[in-house]
């Protein structure tokens, strides 16, 4: 991992300088640096590395330090659900491996039970080390997801996605390997200004390179692409990525993915979200406006054309009622089954 | 629980043996209706005799009807002179309401009596949340709504006449307030139970030769319960509190010295009413008041003191927002919210139930308040809440509910039939806006051959009709109740 060698530099705490860490920086630096790497990740990461950088003493200091660090990181972004998932993940894991006795879910994989000592200093080292590895088992997640959902994918099936996921280019580029003949239909977004090329072109050429055939459609023409009949009823599932999954088993993505689960409900096609369990967001969106973000998606003006690039990666909500499946690294969970999962981390 | 309820001075089943009834009303009606479709005796093999029988025959049979006719008088004459002291002190309210509840097609004037003791086959039939449905529904023509005959059980107690002497008096006022719905609501009625339990732990003493562990639950706490349902069958949220009570209770070391105990199991309901209602209140008004946006219009229906405290939390939060109260017959308790809610400075409309497709079209956001929360995620409330919630499912508004873990039950209900409470059906009856005549149209239901009237007081609501149940727990899906039935379930093992 190309991560490894800075976080390995800093974790002596002789080499820190305290006031010259910033966190912002860090995560930045971090997602520049692995473009394989999800927002939560880093910020998980990032924290990780702010909790080395800062010397702590006691249990309610490195939860402060935690918290306020969280509390930049969000501030940086405009749209910080994807990044709250992580740092709400790592402070709650930490506060379980606080408790004696309590190994919260995700470490238990790979991590070791913490060391029963009243020794802060025993903790925290304790902590740095396996924050490590809290990082590493979120990484190997996306290979998992992808052995999980290329069971989904009948030989000779039509893929519908759409989106610059890694977790959905992860589980395409398995389940070509895998010798698994499909199509895919990709749906790309019109350019932007900002983002002068359309997400998932670098997936289309690289499954194309495999020997996937693939059709690129616009956001207009899922409705053609999912319907039945001569002509259309080419697709016989949607697999989207999640920037976000809510506690009520809806996900936060790319804008016009909601629209995608609508059709694909409509036309009664299963719609599975790819999405690592780090994902999960402690939050309850009920409508588009839920988000808690600021958004100009609708703007009514009689003056002037929209600005339409306001917002720079515009994300919207999917209902889980349009939702067939949420594939995780831990199986396909329903929609529901998402808030379990959350409790038994919260709880 | 349920089958306890003949506790032996309870004024009614005591007077008349379960069993006479059934034999008495059927002798009785058999000449004057010709062929009652369900009277085994008299009537049916008279109607299908004749043909066959000859002449000698059919006397001695008109014979031994005579005979049973004379017998079935005889029978008749003596209960009711035992009836009626039992009777007579009972307020007016009360004689009347057993009549109303139970009269048959048969006649008034001879209801009074028999129909009242009718009942006491019924005694054990009380209704409670999802009690087991009894084997058989009770044979016999009465006033009661087929489906849900289960549902009938004793008039409720309106007086404290006969009760037992156990009972304390905060208990004894707190059951009437109960039956009268002077107290009424889930939350209300847990809160007034557990307080009135403090004064009857209080003023317990322990008897000679044994221990308060064993002899409180059993001996002390039973009566005040029974007391209870007697003047309105308990709610859920009161059931998991007994429950808990029952638990404090039994975990006292028989070593413990009196005075020690009683001061724990009080501070135990004070922790406990702490912990599950006031302070759970408050993080749900909290947690509910923040999915108000400014500029919203928020319905509601009947009235929930936990919906009207997220609404008030969110005004006093400053956001500025309408609300709709829709309300509905028989108990109006949707006045009280929109009064409160005016009175607080919120823009409130009042609006009947029939509105409901109206309002809610108009509505960006509906609170709910439970009286409980069933296992399979349906949400178990006052009736009308269901189709609040249809037609918000259908307008595609989303709908939050309101409800304190202590109003989670691991039973599931999947209709509105197995488990409800039948309240007296005149209560449906009285006020009617089109003035006195109108108000009078139905006073006589009982006598009115063919005509029932069924006065239900809850429904239960699909869980996919509900976007949102808000818990001291946090935000969850319907979904979730079972996990949140897991964590309560954990931490009381963990106590």
């Amino acid at each position: 991992m190309s991560t490894e060698t800075p976080a390995e530099q800093i974790l002596t705490p002789e080499a820190v300088d305290d006031s010259s860490f910033d966190v912002v920086e860090t995560y930045r630096n971090l997602l520049a640096m692995d473009p394989d790497l999800t927002m939560p990740v880093a910020a998980i990461e990032s924290l990780v590395l702010g909790l080395a950088a800062h010397p702590t003493t006691t249990i309610s200091e490195t939860l402060d330090l935690l918290r306020d660090l969280s509390q930049r990181l969000a501030e940086s972004t405009p749209n910080p659900i994807s990044l709250s998932a992580g740092t709400d993940l790592f402070q709650r894991y930490l506060i379980m491996s606080l408790r004696p006795g309590n190994v919260p879910l995700a470490s238990k994989k790979g991590t070791k039970k913490l060391p029963a000592t009243d020794d802060f200093t025993t903790i925290r080292a304790h902590l740095l080390k396996h924050g490590r590895s809290f990082v590493a088992n979120a990484k190997a997640a996306r290979a998992r997801i992808a052995s999980f959902g290329r069971n989904l994918m009948k030989e000779g099936c039509t893929v519908l996605t759409t989106g610059g996921s890694r977790v959905v280019a992860a589980l395409l580029r398995e389940a070509a390997e895998g010798g698994v003949r499909f199509r895919v239909v990709y749906v790309l977004p019109p350019p932007r200004p900002g983002r002068p090329q359309s997400e998932g072109l670098d997936l289309v050429k690289d499954l194309r390179e495999r020997g996937v055939p693939v059709a690129t459609v616009s956001e207009g023409a899922v409705g053609y692409s999912l319907a039945g009949g001569v002509g259309g009823g080419k697709v016989d599932m949607v697999i989207v990525g999640a920037e976000g999954v809510v506690e009520n088993g809806g996900i936060i993505s790319r804008l016009g993915t909601c629209q995608i689960g609508m059709l694909a409900k409509a036309a009664h096609r299963p719609f599975y979200v790819v999405a690592e369990s780090h994902k999960f967001v402690r939050m309850f969106p009920l409508s588009q406006g839920d988000l808690g973000i600021e958004q100009r998606i609708v703007d009514f003006r009689t003056d002037e054309p929209n600005p339409w690039d306001m917002t720079p990666d515009p994300v919207d909500f999917t209902s889980p009622e349009y939702i067939s499946g949420i594939i995780t690294e831990a199986g396909i969970l329903t929609p529901s089954a998402v808030s379990e999962e959350l409790i038994k981390i919260w709880f | 629980m349920e089958n306890t309820n003949m506790s032996p001075s309870s004024p009614l089943p005591s007077i008349v043996a379960p069993t006479a009834p059934d034999s008495a009303i059927p002798a009785r009606d058999g000449p004057m209706q010709a062929a009652a479709a369900n009277s085994p005796s008299g009537p049916d093999t008279q109607a299908a005799a004749p043909k066959k029988l000859s002449g000698a025959e059919l006397k001695k049979l008109k014979q031994a009807e005579k005979a049973a006719k004379r017998a079935a008088k005889k029978s008749e004459a003596t209960p009711p002179p035992i009836q009626q002291p039992g009777e007579q002190p009972g307020k007016q309210k009360r004689q009347l309401q057993p009549q109303q509840e139970h009269g048959g097609s048969k006649s008034a004037g001879q209801a009074s009596s028999l129909k009242i003791s009718a009942k006491s086959t019924q005694a054990s039939r009380r209704a409670s949340v999802s009690a087991p449905a009894p084997a058989a529904p009770p044979s016999g023509p009465k006033k009661r709504v087929g489906l849900f005959g289960h549902l009938y059980g004793n008039a409720r107690r309106h007086t404290i006449e006969n009760a037992p002497k156990e009972v304390h008096p905060s208990v004894l006022a707190l059951g009437l307030q109960m039956s009268s719905y002077e107290v009424c609501g889930s939350t209300a009625r847990c809160v007034g139970m557990l307080q009135a339990f403090k004064s009857v732990i209080k003023s317990y003493t322990t008897p000679q030769g044994t221990s308060l562990a064993r002899h409180l639950t059993a001996h002390h706490l039973s009566p005040q319960i029974e007391f209870l349902k007697a003047c309105r069958p308990i709610s859920i949220s009161m059931g998991n509190s007994i429950r808990f009570l029952k638990d404090q209770i039994i975990k006292i070391d028989p070593s413990v010295p009196e005075p020690i105990a009683k001061r724990t199991l009080v501070a135990a309901i004070d922790t406990f009413l702490h912990e599950r209602i006031s302070a759970a209140d408050t993080v749900i008004a909290q947690a509910a008041s923040a999915r108000i946006l400014p500029g919203e219009t928020i319905l509601t229906f009947a009235k929930s003191s936990l919906v009207l405290k997220t609404l008030l939390a969110a005004h006093n939060a400053g956001t500025s927002f309408n609300v709709i109260v829709l309300d509905s017959k028989p108990l109006f308790e949707g006045r009280r919210m929109a009064k409160d809610l005016a009175a607080a400075g919120i823009p409130t409309q009042y609006m009947p139930i029939s509105a409901a497709s109206h309002a809610v079209a108009e509505a960006n956001r509906i609170f709910l308040g439970a009286h409980a929360m069933m296992a399979n995620g349906r949400l178990f409330s006052r009736v009308g809440t269901a189709i609040v919630a249809m037609h918000a499912h259908e307008h595609d508004v989303p709908v939050i509910v309101c409800c304190q873990s202590v109003k989670f039950t691991d039973r599931v209900a999947l209709d509105s039939i197995v488990g409800n409470e039948v309240a007296p059906a005149d209560e449906l009856l009285g006020y009617i806006g089109g003035g006195p005549a109108r108000e009078q149209l139905l006073k006589t239901w009982t006598e009115t051959p063919g005509l029932q009237v069924l006065n239900i007081l809850y429904d239960v609501t699909p869980a996919e009709y509900v976007k949102l149940v808000v818990t001291e727990y946090g935000s969850l899906p319907p979904s979730s109740v079972p996990a949140v039935l897991r964590i309560l379930e954990t931490a009381q093992l963990g106590m």
